[in-house]
């Protein structure tokens, strides 16, 4: 199959409001096959969400390339934001229309409400983002994203600061959306559990300036329940990417504040 | 929508409630003497001197109410426009912005007379004169409301191929409603304001006619019978704008 995006030697710095340049990340080469979700793990500040910019194209790169293929038609992306993002002047179902109108997509309309079903938010459509749970607001970015069938869907930690049980949940609809509308996503996130199991290949980034210090295949099945998060074959996957980020490294725990107790 | 009703309408007897309370002590304060009633009328001599005067109230209320409003028009328009091309252009900020501060600063009394030998002693001065004290909000409110976007909703739709213009259109606009709302509550006060200071330095008719006219010849009860009624028209004024912003934001959080 052939590759949506392809990174090469991509590196982007920015200049602070001090003045000072900021190298964000540094010699970044990966490819998105189709139909594949690739996940980006990495510390704090490491550039992920930059990464997703220039992928979007709403940043340009310092050095190196990105090349952008559509499956069909024109390439474009479904976006979906660290935190929600919703136009709270919208409804529901005006927030999920954007990408359509922007696009000047006529007619397409029609598919919201399937949309709407699949997120699991029919009754809501005329709901104001104040009206929502957190929960609920991360599932309308979710449909926001997909409206308008995009080449590729571009994740920036979906849940971050939704509490354990409604991600658990929603990663598991994310994950069953994804593989029925057969989408090529690409999902940053700095949870070790959701990279691995949202993901078919996982890319550890090194703290900042980001570098890609390994590349793991998940070989689990498309659709994915919870339970597979307790057994072997996928904590095998953590403890890798644990090992890659030294989180497992005895001198972490040596490193102890100077003030602290003896 | 009953339970929004009912919610409203508790929201308007409490603002009722407190003006009552407040008018109920003001009579106590002054039927014991504790201020003297030529120096402050008790509420029902206020009343009753509203009633007593020979005055054509209903000439006056209209002259300050169309001069109020009209300034008010004509700032919020004003206002608007400066806005948006201070948030679209950074050399129009800079050049702009002190000539918008200084008359912001300068007191009215002092621009009044300017104005009124460069435009003349009539209408249009009093209006552009009311208009200065309800443009400042205007600008200040509606240029933050523009600039202070999500982020992220600029990147969603460029990322889609929007341009400046339509995510000014779809996202900046609308994302300062909240910010313009607040600023014409504030230009609306500033124009009653600006209409009755108008009308102290020149005019012959209005409340703020009435009141500069009642007090130079010691018709206290006069005066504040024109002020209790330009108080009433304020609120009145207010609570529309207010109502204005409710209605055409229902999304907005609010407390
Ligand atoms: N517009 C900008 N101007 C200056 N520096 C920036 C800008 N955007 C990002 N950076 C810097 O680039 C680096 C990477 O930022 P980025 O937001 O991509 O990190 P991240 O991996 O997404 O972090 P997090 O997990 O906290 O979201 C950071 O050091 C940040 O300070
Ligand atoms: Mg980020």
């Amino acid at each position: 199959m052939a590759d949506l995006v392809s990174l090469k030697d991509v590196s982007k710095s920015y200049t602070a409001i001090t003045g000072e340049v900021v190298e964000a990340i540094r010699g970044v080469s990966f490819d998105m096959h189709e139909r594949e979700v690739l996940t980006l793990v990495g510390p704090s500040g490491c550039g992920k969400s930059t990464i997703l910019r220039l992928i979007a194209g709403v940043e340009k790169p310092s050095s190196g390339s990105i090349e952008r293929r559509a499956a069909e038609g024109k390439f474009v992306v479904g976006y979906i934001f660290q935190d929600s993002s919703l136009m709270r002047w919208r409804t529901v179902y005006g927030n999920i229309k954007l990408p359509m109108e922007i696009l000047g997509k006529k007619g397409a309309e029609a598919k919201i409400p399937e949309l709407v079903k699949l997120i699991n938010l029919e009754g809501f459509e005329k709901a104001y983002p104040i009206e929502l749970s957190g929960g609920m607001q991360r599932r309308v970015a979710v449909a926001r994203a997909l409206v308008h069938d995009p080449s590729v869907l571009l994740m920036d930690e979906p849940f971050t600061g939704v509490d354990e049980i409604t991600k658990e949940i929603l990663q598991t609809e994310l994950n069953f959306v994804i593989r029925s509308l057969k989408m090529t996503g690409v999902l940053v996130t700095h949870d070790i559990e959701e990279a691995v199991y949202l993901g078919d290949r996982v890319l550890v980034l090194s703290a900042h300036p980001g570098r890609i210090v390994e590349e793991i295949t998940v070989d689990l099945p498309e659709i994915r329940e919870p339970v597979i998060k307790t057994e072997e074959r996928f904590t095998r996957y953590t403890k890798e990417i644990r090992e890659k980020l030294n989180l497992l490294h005895p001198l972490r725990l040596s490193r102890r504040p100077t003030d602290a107790p003896a | 929508m009953q339970n929004k009703v009912v919610r409203n309408l508790r929201d308007q007897a409490s603002v009722l409630g407190s003006l009552v309370v407040g008018v109920v002590v003001w009579q106590v304060i002054v039927d014991y003497g504790i201020i003297p009633s030529f120096l402050l009328p008790a509420p029902t001599e206020i009343v009753a001197a509203i009633f007593s005067s020979r005055v054509n109230w209903w000439a006056n209320i209209f002259a300050t109410l169309r001069e109020a409003i009209a300034g008010f028009v004509l700032g919020t328009a004003l206002g608007l426009l400066l806005a948006v091309a201070v948030t679209a252009s950074g050399i129009v900020r800079k050049i702009v912005m002190p000539y918008i501060v200084a008359i912001q600063v300068l007191p009215m009394v002092a621009i009044a007379p300017i104005i009124y030998i460069l435009v003349g002693f009539n209408d249009l001065s009093r209006i552009i004169l009311t208009s200065l004290l309800s443009f400042f909000p205007v600008v200040v409110g509606t240029a933050t409301g523009l600039a202070d976007v999500d982020v992220n909703l600029v990147y969603l739709l460029k990322s889609l191929g929007a341009s400046e213009s339509l995510i000014f259109y779809k996202v900046r606009l609308p994302n300062s409603l909240p910010h313009l709302f607040v600023s014409l509550r504030i230009a609306i006060t500033g124009a009653t304001v600006g209409a009755i200071v108008a009308e102290f330095v020149s005019s012959n008719i209005g409340l703020g006619f009435l009141m500069t006219t009642a007090l130079t010849s010691f018709n206290i009860d006069l005066t504040y019978a024109a002020g209790f009624i330009l108080t009433v028209i304020g609120l009145l004024l207010y609570g529309l704008v207010e109502g204005v912003g409710r209605a055409s934001m229902p999304w907005f959080r609010r407390r």
